[in-house]
This record gives C-alpha cells, sequence and structure tokens, in this order.
C-alpha cells in the first residue's frame, strides 16, 4: 500500500514542478485533489485490504492529503501573490470624464446678481423683449418729440412696436398689475440700433430694479447700490453718485464704483478717473407713476438699472462683448 | 459741448483750476469728458534771433541760415519764403521735441548741415496750417523757453457731455452760469455797445407777420448795412475753432460766435434776396419743396415752421437757412433774424427730416425767448465793430403773446422727503437761487432758459445736485421687510436650467436677431422683419433657438472644438398679426453632436446618434416628473430628417421636436458634421407641471424578473410591443423594459427580435416562482398571438 501512496506523491510532485500558473495548477488539484481525484479514489480502495491494515492505510492517505494540499496551497497562494502583482492598476491614468458642462459666464454673473437681490428681499419679474412704444417709451415719460428718444437709438419692429431699448418697462407692468409695496428687479435682454464693436453689441443685458412704497426716498437707494457694490466687488469698494438726466425719474443719477482694476489709482480701464461707470438710477418721475396707475402723493419710489455684460466684462476683465455670444467652448470652460 | 477754460472766465472770476472746475461741474451733473490744453507739450524750442539769411547753393527754394541763441549760433536750412534776417522765431534745438511726437535730429539737407529748425505755429501746435514761419511780434530775450512763454497764455477745451433736459448749458455762458454757481462767485453781464448808426428806422424797411405762433412765439429781425464781407478777427477765430466752429467769414462766424456764446441760434438773410419787404412765418403744407443752404432739395414734412418773404419760403424755421436768401461775398444788407421756436415743433420737423444743425439742437432743448433781444443786439453791434457796418434804429420784435415764467411752490418737506434729508428752507433757498432761480415766500419762479424745471422733483434734484450727491445721506439697512410674492417664472426657468446642467450638457446663450433665411428654414410663417435692422445678419427675430445653436456649433467645429453637448434657454418670437405683440415664448433647445463621451485611453470614439438626443430628452422629461406625455413619430418638421424625427405631445399640445437635423440645414450653417436636436417650448411644457408630490411608500418585498425574446416582423415597432405588454401583464407587472433589439443572422428576412425585461412585485408579500411563471406565460401568450410572433429560440 505503501507504494500506492509514494507514487501518489511523486507524481504530484513531479507534476507541480513545472506548473507556472494558477491556472496550470487546477488541473492538477482536480487530478490529485478532486472530488474524484486520485487521494479521493484511493481511499475508496481501503474495502479491498484486510481488516488490520485499514486504519494504518488510511492515516497514511489522510497525513498525504494534508501533504498535498499544503504544498497546493503554498504554490497558489503564491500564485496569487504573483497575479496581484500583475494586475496592479497604474493610478496616473486619466479616468473615464463624463461631459460636465458649466453655467454660461453672463448667466452665471446674473445669478449672482439675482441672488444678491433676492437676499434683499427683491422678487424677480419679467417682461416681453418685444414690446409696445407705450411701455418702453410714453409711459415712462418719454414723448414722441422728447429729445431723450435719440439716446437710445430703437429697433422697430412697427411705429408701434418695438424691441425694448431697456428693461424699464417692466416696471410699469409690474405696477399696473400689483400694488405698492413693490420691491423688484427685471433681468433680460434689451436692444440697440448699434453697430457690433469691442464695447458694444445691438443686444444686450439689464437688470431693472424698482422699488415702491410710502416713505421710499434717495437714501435708500444710495444704500441698496452700496450694499449691491460690497457683495459684488468687495468691501473696499466705493459708490459715487452723479446727477444726471433719464425722463423716468427726477433726480437723476449715474453712479460709479471704485475701479477694481486699479482700486481707485486711475487706470488705463478707468481712463485715470479711479471710477468705473455702472449705470443709472434715481427716484420714479410723477408721471411715470401717473402712467402706472399708482399715486404720486401717496408713494414714491426708486429705479436703477445696471448692465450685466459690464459687470461681468469687469469681473472677468473682458475686453470684447462679442465673445459672450460666440459660444467657444474654450472661452465657457474658464468660467 | 466745448467751452474754453479762459472763456468761463470772461464771465466768473474764480480761481479753481481746469481739473477743478471739470469735477465740480462733473458733480454738478455736466460731465465732463475731456480737458485739452489749446498748448500741446513740446520742449527744446528756444527763442532764437535769425542773423543771416543766404540762398542754398544746391536748392531755389531753401534758405542757410544763422540762428543764434543766447549761447551760440546755428548754421540752419529754412524752407520758409518769410525767413528774414533780424527775425526772432521759436527755435527747435538738436533733441527738441515738437507736439506732433517728431524729434530733431541734425540733419544734412542737399549736402549742407542743419542743426535745427526755424519753427512755424502749425509745427508747434498752435494752428492747423502755417504759410511760413512764426517771426515773434516782439524782443524776446534770446534762449528763453517758448514752451514756457505760451504756457502762461494756455488755455484748455473743457468737453461737456450735456443731458437733453439742459439745453441752458449749450453755450458758455450758460455754463458759466453753473461755474458761478458752483464756485460761489457772480456772473457778469455780456456788454453789448450797439450803436445804431444809420438814420433809417427797421420798422420801415421790414414788416415782420406771424401766421404759426404755436411753432414760433416769438420773432425779431434787424437791418444791418454797408457790410464788408472778410475774414473775422484772429480772436474770434481761435476762440471759434476751440470750440468747434469753422471759421467761414465775419458775418457767419459772428453769428457762430453769439451762437456758441450765448446759445442763442441766429439767422442772416441777405436783405436784397427778401421780396416784398415782409417776413412771413408759417407752417409748411403737405408736398412743399425747399432748397436749403447746403443745396439740397428737401421735401418739407407738414407742419413745419417756415420763414418766408412776400413770395417764398426763405428758411426753415430754426433748422436751417435757403439757397434762395444766402449771405455770399457780394452781400452788403443783411437781414438779421433772431427768435424763439417751440421745442416740440423743431424736434418733429428735425427728425422728419433727418436734419440736425446747431441750431435746431438747441431749439429742440429749449432756447431762452428772452435771449432774443440780447443775442440780436450783441449779433449787431458785433457786426459794426468787425465787419464796419452799419445798424437801422430799432427792432421789429413780434411777440404777440409772451411766455410766462413757471411757478413751482417751495415744498421743503417734500424735497426732504424725496432726499432721506432734512435741509432748512434758508438752505434750499440759497441753493435754488445760486442757479439764478428766483425764490418768493412759497414758491419757486423759473427763468426761462430753464425749460426742465416744473415739478418739486426738479427743484428736489436742483438742491441735490448743488450740496452734491456725495453728501446726500446713504442708508445702510431697511427696517421694512415685505411679504412678496414668489417669483414664479424665474424659479421655473431655473428649474428647467438647473436638470438641463445636471445632465452635463455646456449652457450657451446666443443672439435672438437672425439672417431670414436661417429663420426661414425652422418656420413656414413670416418671421418677425425688424423695419430698420443693424444689418441682414440680424433682420428677423429667431423663430427657434437652433439658429444661434446650430452657429455657435458651427464656430466651434471650424475651431475644431469636436465634442459639443450644448443648451440654451430663452425668447423665441412667433409671426406677427400687424396689431398685437407677437407670442415670445421661453425655449429650450438642445445640439448636441461628436463624440457620446469624451474619447480616452479607455473610451473609444463613438459618435451621438440619434438616441442620444432622444435619451436626453427622455432623461429630462422623466426629471420633471412628466408623466403624461406622448412620444410621436412626426414628419412635419422640415429641418429635420423625416423617419428620425419624433415629437413631445401633451394633450393637444406640441411641445416640441426632436430628431436630426437635415443635410441642407447643417449645409446653410456650413456644418459638414451629423448634428441632433430637440426643442421645447416651456410656456407649453410649464402648463402641465406637477410641483405637489406626494411620498410613495418604497416597496418593501423582493421584485422578480423574467426575460423573453419576441421574433415579430420588423415593421412593428417597439413602443407597441411595451405598451401591449404593460398594458395586458396584469396588475403584478411592474416595468417593461427593452433589453435588446437584434436582426441578422439567425434570425429569418423580415423579422426582429426585441427582448424584454419583465419586473413583477407586489407591496404586500414575496411571490412565488410558480405565480410569477404563470402571469408571465400568460402574456408571452397573449403578445404571440396579438403579433403574430414568435419566440426567439
Amino acid at each position: 500500500m505503501n507504494e500506492i501512496i509514494e507514487k501518489i506523491r511523486s507524481e504530484f510532485f513531479e507534476a507541480i514542478k513545472n506548473v507556472k500558473s494558477a491556472a496550470d495548477l487546477e488541473p492538477i488539484r482536480i487530478k490529485f485533489l478532486g472530488r474524484k481525484g486520485l487521494v479521493s479514489t484511493s481511499f475508496d480502495r481501503i474495502a479491498e485490504l484486510p481488516k488490520e491494515q485499514r486504519p494504518l492505510f488510511g492515516k497514511a492517505l489522510n497525513e498525504l492529503k494534508r501533504e498535498l494540499e499544503n504544498a497546493y496551497q503554498n504554490l497558489q497562494g503564491d500564485f496569487k501573490k504573483q497575479q496581484a502583482k500583475q494586475v496592479q492598476l497604474d493610478l496616473t491614468l486619466p479616468g473615464r470624464k463624463p461631459f460636465a458642462g458649466r453655467k454660461h459666464p453672463l448667466l452665471k454673473v446674473a445669478d449672482e446678481i439675482k441672488q444678491i437681490f433676492v437676499s434683499l428681499g427683491f422678487t424677480i419679474e419679467d417682461g416681453p423683449e418685444v414690446e409696445t412704444d407705450f411701455y418702453n417709451f410714453e409711459a415712462l415719460n418719454i414723448p414722441k418729440t422728447h429729445p431723450a428718444r435719440d439716446m437710445q437709438d430703437t429697433l422697430y419692429i412697427t411705429e408701434d412696436i418695438l424691441l425694448r431699448t431697456h428693461t424699464s418697462p417692466v416696471q410699469i407692468r409690474v405696477m399696473q398689475r400689483q400694488k405698492p409695496p413693490i420691491q423688484m428687479i427685471a433681468p433680460g435682454r434689451v436692444y440697440r440700433r448699434d453697430t457690433p464693436d469691442a464695447s458694444h453689441s445691438p443686444f444686450f443685458h439689464q437688470v431693472e430694479g424698482l422699488v415702491v412704497d410710502k416713505g421710499i426716498t434717495f437714501a435708500d437707494l444710495k444704500g441698496v447700490i452700496q450694499a449691491f457694490a460690497h457683495r459684488m466687488f468687495g468691501p473696499d469698494i466705493k459708490v459715487r453718485f452723479r446727477p444726471s438726466f433719464f425722463p423716468f425719474t427726477e433726480p437723476s443719477a449715474e453712479y460709479d464704483f471704485t475701479c477694481v482694476f486699479c482700486q481707485g489709482q486711475g487706470c488705463r480701464v478707468c481712463k485715470n478717473t479711479g471710477w468705473m461707470e455702472i449705470s443709472g438710477a434715481g427716484m420714479v418721475h410723477p408721471n411715470v407713476f401717473k402712467a402706472a396707475g399708482v399715486d404720486p402723493e401717496k408713494y414714491t419710489g426708486y429705479a436703477f438699472g445696471m448692465g450685466i455684460d459690464r459687470i461681468a466684462m469687469i469681473k472677468y476683465a473682458i475686453d470684447d462683448i462679442r465673445i459672450f455670444f460666440e459660444n467657444d467652448v474654450r472661452f465657457l470652460n474658464q468660467f | 459741448m466745448k467751452v474754453t477754460y479762459r472763456w468761463l472766465k470772461e464771465f466768473v472770476d474764480f480761481k479753481e483750476t481746469p481739473q477743478e472746475i471739470a469735477n465740480l461741474l462733473t458733480e454738478a451733473g455736466l460731465e465732463v469728458e475731456e480737458i485739452i490744453p489749446l498748448v500741446k507739450p513740446f520742449d527744446g524750442v528756444v527763442v532764437g534771433k535769425v542773423l543771416e539769411v543766404q540762398k542754398h547753393p544746391n536748392a531755389d527754394k531753401l534758405s542757410v541760415c544763422k540762428v543764434q541763441t543766447n549761447e551760440e549760433t546755428y548754421q540752419v536750412i529754412c524752407g520758409a519764403p518769410n525767413v528774414a534776417a533780424g527775425q526772432f522765431v521759436p527755435f527747435a534745438m538738436v533733441g527738441a521735441r515738437l507736439p506732433n511726437g517728431m524729434k530733431i535730429k541734425k540733419a544734412k539737407i542737399r549736402g549742407v548741415e542743419s542743426f535745427g529748425m526755424i519753427c512755424s505755429k502749425e509745427e508747434l501746435g498752435l494752428e492747423h496750417h502755417s504759410d511760413g514761419i512764426w517771426a515773434f511780434e516782439r524782443e524776446l530775450s534770446l534762449g528763453e523757453d517758448v514752451y514756457s512763454i505760451l504756457k502762461d497764455e494756455q488755455d484748455w477745451i473743457i468737453d461737456i457731455a450735456i443731458t437733453p433736459n439742459r439745453g441752458d448749458c449749450l453755450s458758455v455762458y450758460g455754463i458759466a452760469r453753473e461755474v458761478a454757481a458752483l464756485t460761489g462767485n457772480p456772473l457778469k453781464e455780456i456788454t453789448i455797445d450797439l450803436k445804431e448808426q444809420l438814420p433809417e428806422k427797421t420798422a420801415d424797411i421790414i414788416k415782420i407777420n406771424i401766421h404759426d405762433a404755436d411753432g414760433c412765439p416769438r420773432y425779431a429781425g434787424r437791418v444791418i448795412r454797408n457790410v464788408k464781407i472778410g475774414p473775422s478777427p484772429g480772436w474770434m477765430q481761435k476762440k471759434l475753432e476751440a470750440v468747434g466752429f469753422r471759421p467761414i467769414n465775419n458775418i457767419v462766424d459772428i453769428t457762430n460766435y453769439v451762437l456758441a456764446e450765448l446759445g442763442h441760434p441766429l439767422h442772416a438773410f441777405d436783405l436784397k434776396q427778401i421780396k416784398g419787404q415782409q417776413i412771413n412765418v408759417r407752417a409748411s403744407k403737405p408736398g412743399d419743396l425747399f432748397v436749403t443752404l447746403d443745396d439740397k432739395e428737401r421735401k418739407l414734412p407738414e407742419n413745419t415752421v417756415m420763414i418766408c418773404d412776400a413770395e417764398r419760403p426763405v428758411a426753415i424755421g430754426g433748422i436751417m437757412g435757403g439757397q434762395n436768401s444766402e449771405v455770399s461775398d457780394q452781400t452788403t444788407d443783411i437781414l438779421l433774424e433772431s427768435a424763439y421756436f417751440k421745442p416740440e415743433r423743431i424736434a418733429m420737423a428735425s427728425k422728419k427730416l433727418g436734419l440736425s444743425t446747431d441750431a435746431s439742437q438747441r431749439f429742440e432743448r429749449g432756447a431762452d425767448p428772452e435771449n432774443v433781444i440780447r443775442a440780436i443786439n450783441y449779433a449787431a453791434a458785433l457786426m459794426e465793430q468787425l465787419a464796419g457796418a452799419q445798424v437801422a434804429k430799432g427792432i421789429v420784435d413780434v411777440y404777440p403773446q409772451p411766455l410766462q415764467q413757471k411757478k413751482i411752490p417751495l415744498n421743503v418737506e417734500k424735497i426732504n422727503k424725496i432726499l432721506g434729508t432734512d435741509f432748512d428752507q434758508k438752505t434750499i433757498r440759497q441753493k435754488l437761487e445760486s442757479i439764478q432761480l428766483k425764490v418768493e415766500a412759497d414758491q419757486v419762479i423759473v427763468p426761462t432758459f430753464r425749460h426742465d424745471l416744473s415739478l418739486v422733483e426738479d427743484l428736489a434734484e436742483e438742491v441735490a445736485r448743488l450740496v452734491n450727491y456725495s453728501n446726500l445721506p446713504a442708508k445702510k439697512y431697511t427696517t421694512t421687510f415685505y411679504e412678496m410674492p414668489v417669483s414664479e417664472l424665474e424659479n421655473r426657468l431655473q428649474y428647467f436650467r438647473n436638470e438641463m446642467l445636471s445632465l452635463g450638457l455646456q449652457e450657451i446663450f446666443t443672439q435672438s436677431m437672425v439672417r431670414r433665411a436661417e429663420a426661414q428654414a425652422f418656420t413656414e410663417d413670416e418671421p418677425l422683419a425688424i423695419k430698420n435692422p443693424v444689418s441682414d445678419d440680424m433682420a428677423v427675430m429667431r423663430p427657434s433657438l437652433f439658429t444661434g445653436m446650430l452657429k455657435a456649433v458651427s464656430h466651434n467645429l471650424n475651431r475644431n472644438n469636436k465634442d459639443l453637448h450644448f443648451f440654451e434657454i430663452g425668447r423665441i418670437f412667433g409671426s406677427f398679426d400687424g396689431i398685437n405683440l407677437p407670442d415670445q415664448p421661453y425655449s429650450l433647445g438642445v445640439v448636441i453632436t461628436g463624440n457620446r463621451q469624451l474619447p480616452g485611453w479607455n473610451v473609444p470614439e463613438q459618435a451621438v446618434d440619434f438616441y442620444d438626443i432622444k435619451g436626453y430628452l427622455e432623461t429630462f422629461l422623466g426629471k420633471l416628473f412628466l408623466d403624461n406625455y406622448q412620444i410621436i413619430l412626426y414628419d412635419k418638421a422640415g429641418y429635420m430628417v423625416k423617419g428620425q424625427t419624433i415629437a413631445v405631445k401633451i394633450k393637444e399640445d406640441l411641445i416640441g421636436v426632436c430628431g436630426k437635423f437635415t443635410e441642407e440645414v447643417c449645409h446653410a450653417f456650413e456644418i459638414e458634421k451629423e448634428v441632433f436636436g430637440f426643442e421645447l417650448n416651456l410656456d407649453l411644457l410649464q402648463k402641465y407641471l406637477v410641483f405637489d408630490r406626494k411620498y410613495q411608500p418604497v416597496p418593501r418585498f423582493p421584485y422578480s424578473e423574467r426575460d423573453v425574446a419576441f421574433l415579430v416582423d420588423k415593421d412593428v415597432l417597439a413602443a407597441e410591443v411595451v405598451e401591449f405588454v404593460q398594458k395586458n401583464g396584469g396588475f403584478l407587472l411592474k416595468s417593461v423594459e427593452i433589453f435588446d433589439v437584434y436582426q441578422g443572422p439567425n434570425i429569418p428576412q423580415g423579422k426582429r427580435s426585441l427582448g424584454l425585461r419583465l419586473r413583477y412585485q407586489s407591496a404586500e408579500r414575496t411571490l412565488s416562482d410558480k405565480e410569477v411563471d404563470q402571469y408571465f406565460q400568460q402574456i408571452i401568450n397573449k403578445t404571440i398571438k396579438h403579433f403574430s410572433a414568435s419566440l426567439r429560440n
């Protein structure tokens, strides 16, 4: 019986000598250690032996089984380690990237502006881009012969229907449908008959602001614009108000922010003034209140405007407005 | 509007520098755009004396001069004919820099060396054209720096942007009035020294009749004889040039001078051309024609104020004179007109004529009717002094209904309420009086030159700007909190936009004015056309976002940016019925081209196809929990490939179209790649959004899945099979997915295999295999029967 055991042992160790991989090892495992392998089937032969030899043979077979299993497992462990080494990832290779689009920079800035005003308690309103002469001009105290019409060269559909030249018509629409208090902004696209160049686009984007209630003063307007300037461009930004003229406000103002490029020291961008012109504002003209059905004896209000494109250009140091509308992904990916 | 610093000083004694004056004006609402020194800086030019002048040996027109400065004598070549020994001249030494940037170097001219240059006024930037060198009128000390001498006479042009309400500031005197108020100095009167030497009376020479008192409330005339037309004096030319008038002759220059200084336009007629010794002011009738002094025949808009003699029109009132009565070199006698025209009438006529002049700009912003007499007397006096003329006695002044000064109640409380201030009456009174408003006990009388003041709000602005806006208070916080309505539209648009961004699409923002042909590709209706477009590129309003989006695709493809997954939200514009505002709904567009995923070392290039765009569409609609939409096969979008276009429908509303752009459309945008897109009308879509969603319990019991593959005719649509199975699969069938579609070897001709995965689930218990198998078998049998299908293997 010992010969059988020896034969199996020597055959096994002979077989595993040339084994190079876990895959090569598997048939050997099956041949020797499998359910129908040589070791298992040898147990079946116990019955052939005389009774007194049986325990001895059984013991020897069990020892053989343990021995072979150990050898097999050691070998297999080695292969596993080897294999683990082989499949190690090169972690420096780039991953699979899904498309990850972004907000358009202009609309991102619009979001920031909106968020600032929403946090100050303003609502966001909207109005049509194709407007009537009434909302765009007449109701804003700009009659047909008023020289102020020349301030904004208008694109017309018909004599009475036009592309709005500012977001101010939304003021009228909101006042007509909602009683004061009103505290709103209206962002949107506006149109002027300008030839496109680095600083002009025949369409651009404004945010209109309007606050109407009892007891609203110019001091409220100054406060809100200052708060906006600080949130948008930082606490060191100063605001300057200068008298100006808009038919729909009285008193009217233009407001400037400290030049962000030179911190007010004077540079090429601000033409050495230290100030960047932002936009216009003022107290709502009583004629505008009348046109919109608000009692000017009871209420006062302020209105302001600002250019989203202009603020975005300042924020991102962009010197050509047209680049916003080319939508070149190499530009869009920068924001 | 240009004034000069020294000109302002003629009327106000102030100490401020040009920059300080500019700041004061800007802060008071008269925005100074530029301060330009009249003498531009130069250096290295000194006073020299010409010792001798000899002819250049090799050039007829050149001379070789010896010029002495305080230290040395230089040899200089000079080309000017007027150079002469004994002259004191501005001499630019070697190394000098002239105002135009030119640097003087040692030179050899036709073989003779030259060490410097004798300068003309032109070369020193003092006039536009000089005929020769500048010989100083007096002896100056040799070697003295010429720029330092001139600097003492330096003047500055102050260029101011005047807002349309401030017609009163369109003159030197008007600006001076503001400067007086802002610097706290008195304003001087203009001195007019008129002699009226002619014995005859103006009233005997000319009659003036106003038939259109609405358009022309006041008209005055004077007669001036024996005018000698010639150039005006240098001081006048210099001042006119500085503020932007080109000197022409003494008569024109005098009227322009009065215009510049006083802001009141005048017109001079050749008296001999005025027929019948009369002026008639009347409104034009339809069809009237008139030749203006720029030799253009113009069709007059109806109701234009016309100045006529006994027979014919001789000028368009307040805008431009006529060719038939223009002052020429032969003119000796002049009828001088000074009038006041109604702003609205001039504005209308100027606009309709497309003719804007110095005169019309002033009249339409409001001239001062009280200036009519001052201006005409001033000009007449200057003609006496500068054109050797004599002026007839008296003035013909027709002013049937003098304009009243406006009165505004002085409401101190209201002014403070507007400004958020607490000024006392004294402060307000003092500010208003400083700009020549008359303040009485409880009212303010507005002088006739301030057309813009009529309400207490206007007074508030005057007070505010004179106090300086910077000195007004700013409220740091407000104590009022309002309960405001929800910004509904904004919230929805942001909702759509955020869902798009979460799908990984890039947001773009394109223009809304497009070419007519581009628009027509996307609509069968007439696109909304702009009457006066900027250019053909921007002739109509976009009927679809695809116009701008495909342009953006084209722009990027041309620059080798290949993989594009774009979305945009914006308004599109419906057609126009001629009366009402057109429909202008918000729209959402998506366009994709290039690779499905960014290619990489382990991601093969795989171009997008129809199912990518449809996937975006379905995922987006799914995110909105829009479960009542229908996808229909669609062939009415001419810009999309038939057989690769679907549409989204909710009830009767067609919400949008999705598919592959045709080659023709791509070609029109110069795109050679395949592009897919969809567009949804958000105004329609948002009608169907349901925002109040209720919680559905998450299933507690496991599901069982069964797969089956049917062989069906290849014309049977997948959606039909899925729908049938869903409808007939029993109440435990939760979902049906297509997991495989196959056509090809091992499948009979004309058939295709659809692999369906059915999921069964109960909310109450775990389903047994037996139970599931039973339902599964039933639906298989029904489907086979319904579609004449068979099982694959």
